[in-house]
């Protein structure tokens, strides 16, 4: 641990590690039976072969369901964009890549995207041209496309994303003490998210290469590798902007790293993950700026932009200038002029739309800035938490809290979105798992999948969404709810009102449904807000937890009540 | 008892949760020829059943697997009617899918049941515990998991009842091991490959006494009047309207070829490698080779294989072939009957069969592997012998599931499976009473090393180097590899068997 600083105590760890490994076997939850003949450091190796083979099995068995926009023409899906770009990307020159052909998938995401689907494209292509022939393969549809195209995201998944859980969790693990069978426990858990698989693996997408991304820059936090990980981040953010929900959180802890209050500037140490220790500015007054490193964060952030969207700049064609390229990108990325959701997602806006008709009532520009404003209290107090105390323990909690704050509030939000807070909410097992932040943890995936349960039910995954929530749910032992009775009621009532609308939407013809075509997906978002709202809550109160700031309000207060006791044994003396 | 991490129900949830996704995975022909079973055994009567020839894929099993697929028609007519037609071919709505698929996954619980029951039977912690993996590596067996699941059949079902019978022997209740075993092969015939064992076996023990002249009277006209009934039942209907005829035609097709269209790898593979080496060779030699038959073992579906080089086979010598070798361990169990032994006996005339059989098919593979298993943790020269069946037996079955989406997870759930539970025997099995038998353990980390390569060539490399050219060849190594890997099994177990 961090050599103590004078002003808090080293956290005491007697709640959030306990290890299953102990109360085997009286009554352990199924996912850490499976792993309890390998807690032994005998077998230890054969953990991570055997948890990846069998998360493989799982996802591939995922891809047999339909993906994205399966045989629906004209426009089909997500599924067609991605094959579009590979299509385009390699035969187009990369002038034309942001501007060719806007009105069928236009490029919109970031440029690793572009290099990525360049990259599949060619090794597709020598497999078979066809596949990704120039404007004759619209709409491409074949037996050996789809086995393709499903193979690269299940290499991509395993190229970026798992090793970087992997990575994650030892860092996660060691920085917290956690003991090596919790941290297989931890690894499965994260292995076993549905919402990413089926996602990724059902739906078909390459969510899996932007978080592996910016995974990785967590973990490279966790080991002191600044630098690296700001790489990493950024990278991440050029495969795909969603990754800016976790950006202001990274921004706060990286900046908090190199701005440090007079009051603990000596009790810098590992905890901290600090920086170098070159250039010191004292400012008058009780601040520290670690320059050196603040400059070198800079420079990498920028430099590695740059990299990226050079190509752009430097091979602008003799249609558009440089900078019009670069401007067309952005554009392209950021579609401002989009509305304020799209379909119906779980968000602020969409749920409370239902009483205020906020499109009505205000112009997009107010409600662009409206939004904007709440995103930014939503996110100011993981940020500012991680800014002050940039501790390696609070680095997926306040990433997470910020993921939400976007989610809940800002402009343009996707069902698919979910992914972000879910994922690093998630991570947050790898610091040790107790039955409480189980249930937590599990029960908030299940409300992911839920959430995005209209999408997977337009695109026909009905078997795969029952099957991976099932499992998961039982791998968990979710029917074991957390302590405390509010929470109980919480978790109960999200799944009695999930699976009443379920049943509803099944056996209901008719009647409600002919008035409101739409009521069980409204039902769907309000459930679901209720309890995405109430996890941004939950959150951050176990981050400030964790922080030690609840621990701080209780011995406030446990002190006064000593005082008070000793006060009066004094007078009855 | 205390229970064992993970407990067999924890495998079987999370086992079934796979099986569920698998729902719309790619299915074989078996899936249309099952829906046709259940169109006509629907909407035909009884007389009809072995009758009807509209669709190429004619009921071909025994009445009592007509009757469960009646059975199973009464649920199928919920989810759509439209299957019970017997003029839909090749009929699969979704609703058909789900329906098939689920029927096999639900009937599989007569396995799940049976491997319980073995469990159950153990005296000792220790025995229990090692019946435990046994019936987990059987209860997850990719064998299981590419034909039934995949591929489509309902052998799950199949060898649960097996594995009741022998269970039953296993604890001398031998009248019920007798009567289960007629009711399997009134399901399922080809089960006729290791009656041999079961007739001796039952004869010794349940029908003799003490010594060959001391004959149980009671016993035999238990046993033999219950049998008779069983198949009084199953066959007497058919035997009164004068189908038997038409019936057996239907079950024992012989007009099939000596190999099948790709070769079960057994003796007759190795014998059809070695003729395709011998064309290449033959000339240099200055051996006759019959040119018309050049082409007919790489070709042919299920034709008539024909050899080049060699002599042809003709079927009665595989069945003496096969009958010899039965008898060698039909005498061992005879002679000195015990349960373990007797279990011993049905791997070796399934082994038997397998290898010298007529037409034989890679599923067949089934008929070793099952009671080998139950039989592979006995000491470490049995695990020895054991090991390159379960690699090979895996790895024949691959090109059952041919399609490239499907390579994925047939591989990926076969590398796992050999992985954690070699290395589970490994630490469960006992230290053999007597010594190694030298050849079989350095065969056996030979043969395993040569597979990795071997199968990477197969599936993938083979494709990108020739396309579709030469489709035989991988086919060809997969089969002649496997043969190998099976006959050192078997000659292994064989060795055992006759010195313990």
């Amino acid at each position: 641990m961090a050599p103590a600083s004078p002003a808090h105590k080293p956290r005491k760890r007697k709640r959030h590690v306990r290890s299953y490994s102990l109360m085997l076997p009286s009554k352990p939850f199924p996912l850490a039976s499976f792993l309890h003949p390998l807690r032994t450091s005998a077998k230890q190796r054969l953990v991570i072969p055997t948890l990846l083979i069998v998360a493989f099995i799982f996802r591939w068995a995922v891809t047999y369901g339909p993906y994205s926009g399966e045989h629906t023409p004209p426009m089909y899906g997500d599924f067609e964009a991605q094959r579009h770009w590979m299509e385009i990307t390699i035969h187009l020159p990369m002038a034309q890549w942001y501007w060719y052909d806007l009105t069928w998938w236009g490029l919109d995401y970031p440029p690793l995207t572009a290099y990525h689907s360049w990259l599949c494209g060619k090794i597709g292509s020598l497999i078979s041209p066809d596949w990704f022939a120039l404007d004759a393969s619209c709409g491409h549809e074949s037996y050996n496309n789809r086995v393709f195209m499903r193979a690269t995201v299940a290499v991509s998944d395993y190229l970026i994303y798992i090793p970087a859980i992997v990575i994650f969790s030892k860092w996660y693990s060691r920085t917290t003490g956690t003991d090596r069978y919790d941290r297989s426990i931890a690894l499965a858990i994260l292995l076993a998210m549905p919402c990413l698989i089926i996602i990724d693996y059902g739906h078909f997408q390459y969510n899996s290469v932007m978080l592996g991304l910016a995974v990785l820059a967590f973990a490279n936090f966790l080991a002191d590798r600044l630098l690296w990980g700001s790489l990493m981040f950024v990278m991440s953010l050029c495969f795909k902007q969603m990754a800016l929900y976790y950006a202001p959180a990274v921004f706060a802890y990286l900046l908090g790293l190199c701005v440090s209050f007079g009051r603990r500037a000596g009790g810098e140490g590992s905890g901290n993950g600090g920086g170098g220790s070159g250039l010191v500015i004292t400012i008058p007054g009780p601040i520290r700026i670690d320059l050196q490193t603040l400059v070198l964060l800079g420079v990498t952030v920028l430099s590695t932009f740059a990299v990226m969207v050079a190509p752009f700049a430097v091979l602008h064609g003799e249609e558009h200038g440089a900078l019009e390229q670069l401007a067309q990108m952005v554009h392209r990325v950021f579609p401002f002029a989009r509305g304020l959701w799209e379909d119906k997602v779980a968000n602020f806006w969409c749920a409370t739309n239902i009483v205020v008709k906020y499109r009505e009532m205000l112009a997009r520009e107010t409600l662009q800035k409206v939004s904007l404003a709440l995103t930014l209290l939503a996110i100011l107090p993981p940020c500012a938490l991680l800014f002050l105390r940039p501790k390696k323990a609070l680095l997926p909690w306040g990433v997470a809290g910020c993921a939400w704050g976007f989610f809940l509030f800002s402009f343009q939000v996707h069902e698919k979105s979910v992914l972000l807070p879910m994922v690093a909410m998630t991570l947050v097992v790898a610091g040790g798992v107790d039955r409480d932040l189980l249930s937590w943890i599990g029960w908030a995936n299940n409300v992911a999948m839920f959430s995005m349960w209209p999408l997977l039910r337009r695109e026909g995954l009905g078997l795969q969404y029952t099957v991976l929530t099932g499992l998961w749910s039982w791998l968990l032992s979710l029917h074991e709810l957390p302590s405390s009775i509010f929470a109980k009621a919480l978790h109960v009532g999200f799944y009695i009102g999930a699976l009443a609308l379920h049943v509803a939407e099944i056996t209901v013809k008719g009647g409600i449904v002919e008035r409101l075509p739409d009521v069980w997906v409204v039902g769907n978002v309000v459930l679901c807000f209720v309890a995405f709202a109430w996890l941004y809550v939950w959150v951050l109160y176990r981050m400030a937890d964790e922080a030690g700031l609840v621990e701080d309000v209780y011995a406030v207060m446990g002190k006064a009540k000593e005082e008070g006791e000793r006060e009066r044994l004094k007078k009855v003396e | 008892m205390e229970a064992e991490h993970p407990t067999f129900t924890e495998c079987l949830v999370l086992a079934t949760a796979l099986k569920l996704l698998l729902i719309p995975a790619y299915r074989s022909t078996d899936f249309e020829v099952h829906r046709n079973w259940l169109a006509i055994t629907h909407s035909l009567p009884t007389s009809k059943w072995y009758i009807e020839d509209t669709s190429e894929w004619t009921l071909d099993y025994p009445p009592f697997f007509a009757v469960f697929e009646w059975f199973l028609s009464q649920f199928a007519r919920l989810f759509d009617p439209g299957m019970l037609v017997v003029k839909n071919l090749n009929y699969a709505s979704p609703q058909t899918i789900y329906f098939q698929r689920l029927s096999v996954i639900v009937s599989e619980l007569v396995l799940i049941l049976s491997l319980r029951r073995f469990v159950a039977i153990q005296a000792t912690p220790q025995s229990k515990k090692v019946a435990h993996i046994i019936a987990l590596s059987l209860l997850l067996s990719p064998a299981f998991l590419i034909i039934d699941h995949i591929h489509f059949q309902y052998n799950g079902m199949m060898f649960g009842i097996l594995i009741f019978s022998l269970t039953d022997a296993l604890t001398d209740n031998l009248l019920r091991s007798g009567v289960l075993f007629a009711v399997l092969l009134c399901f399922k015939h080809i089960y006729l490959y290791i009656a041999p064992a079961y007739f001796a076996y039952l004869l010794r023990r349940y029908c003799l006494g003490r010594t060959l002249l001391d004959i149980q009277l009671a016993n035999c006209i238990k046993l033999g009047g219950a049998i008779v009934s069983i198949f009084g039942i199953a066959f007497g209907y058919f035997a009164a309207i004068g189908q038997i005829p038409q019936l057996l035609t239907r079950l024992f097709p012989f007009s099939r070829g000596l190999c099948h269209a790709y070769w079960a790898p057994n003796a007759w593979a190795l014998y059809a490698f070695a003729d395709r080496v011998l064309i290449i060779v033959a000339p240099r030699l200055g051996l006759p080779i019959d040119s018309a038959s050049l082409g007919s073992a790489t070709r042919g579906l299920v034709g008539d294989t024909s050899f080049a080089v060699l002599p042809n086979i003709p079927p009665r010598a595989t069945f003496v072939l096969t009958l010899a070798v039965q008898l060698v361990c039909l005498a061992k169990v005879f002679l000195q009957p015990s349960p373990m032994r007797f279990v011993g006996a049905v791997t070796l005339c399934g082994f038997a069969s397998f290898m010298f059989g007529w037409h034989v098919h890679e599923k067949a593979i089934l008929l070793p592997l099952v009671p080998f298993s139950l039989l592979a943790l006995q000491d470490r020269r049995y695990l020895g012998a054991f090991r390159p069946l379960a690699v090979a037996g895996h790895i024949s079955l691959f090109p059952l599931v041919f399609k490239a989406a499907e390579f994925p997870i047939k591989s990926a759930y076969t590398i796992l499976w050999v992985m954690v539970f070699f290395m589970t025997f490994d630490t469960v099995v006992p230290v053999a009473k007597s010594q190694r038998i030298f050849f079989l353990d350095r065969f056996e980390i030979v043969y395993m090393t040569v597979g990795v390569p071997l199968i990477l060539y197969t599936e993938l490399f083979h494709f990108a180097i020739f396309g579709s050219k030469l489709e035989f060849l991988p086919l060809m190594f997969t089969s002649s590899y496997c043969a190998l890997g099976i006959l050192g099994s078997f000659l292994g177990f064989f060795t055992l068997y006759l010195t313990s």
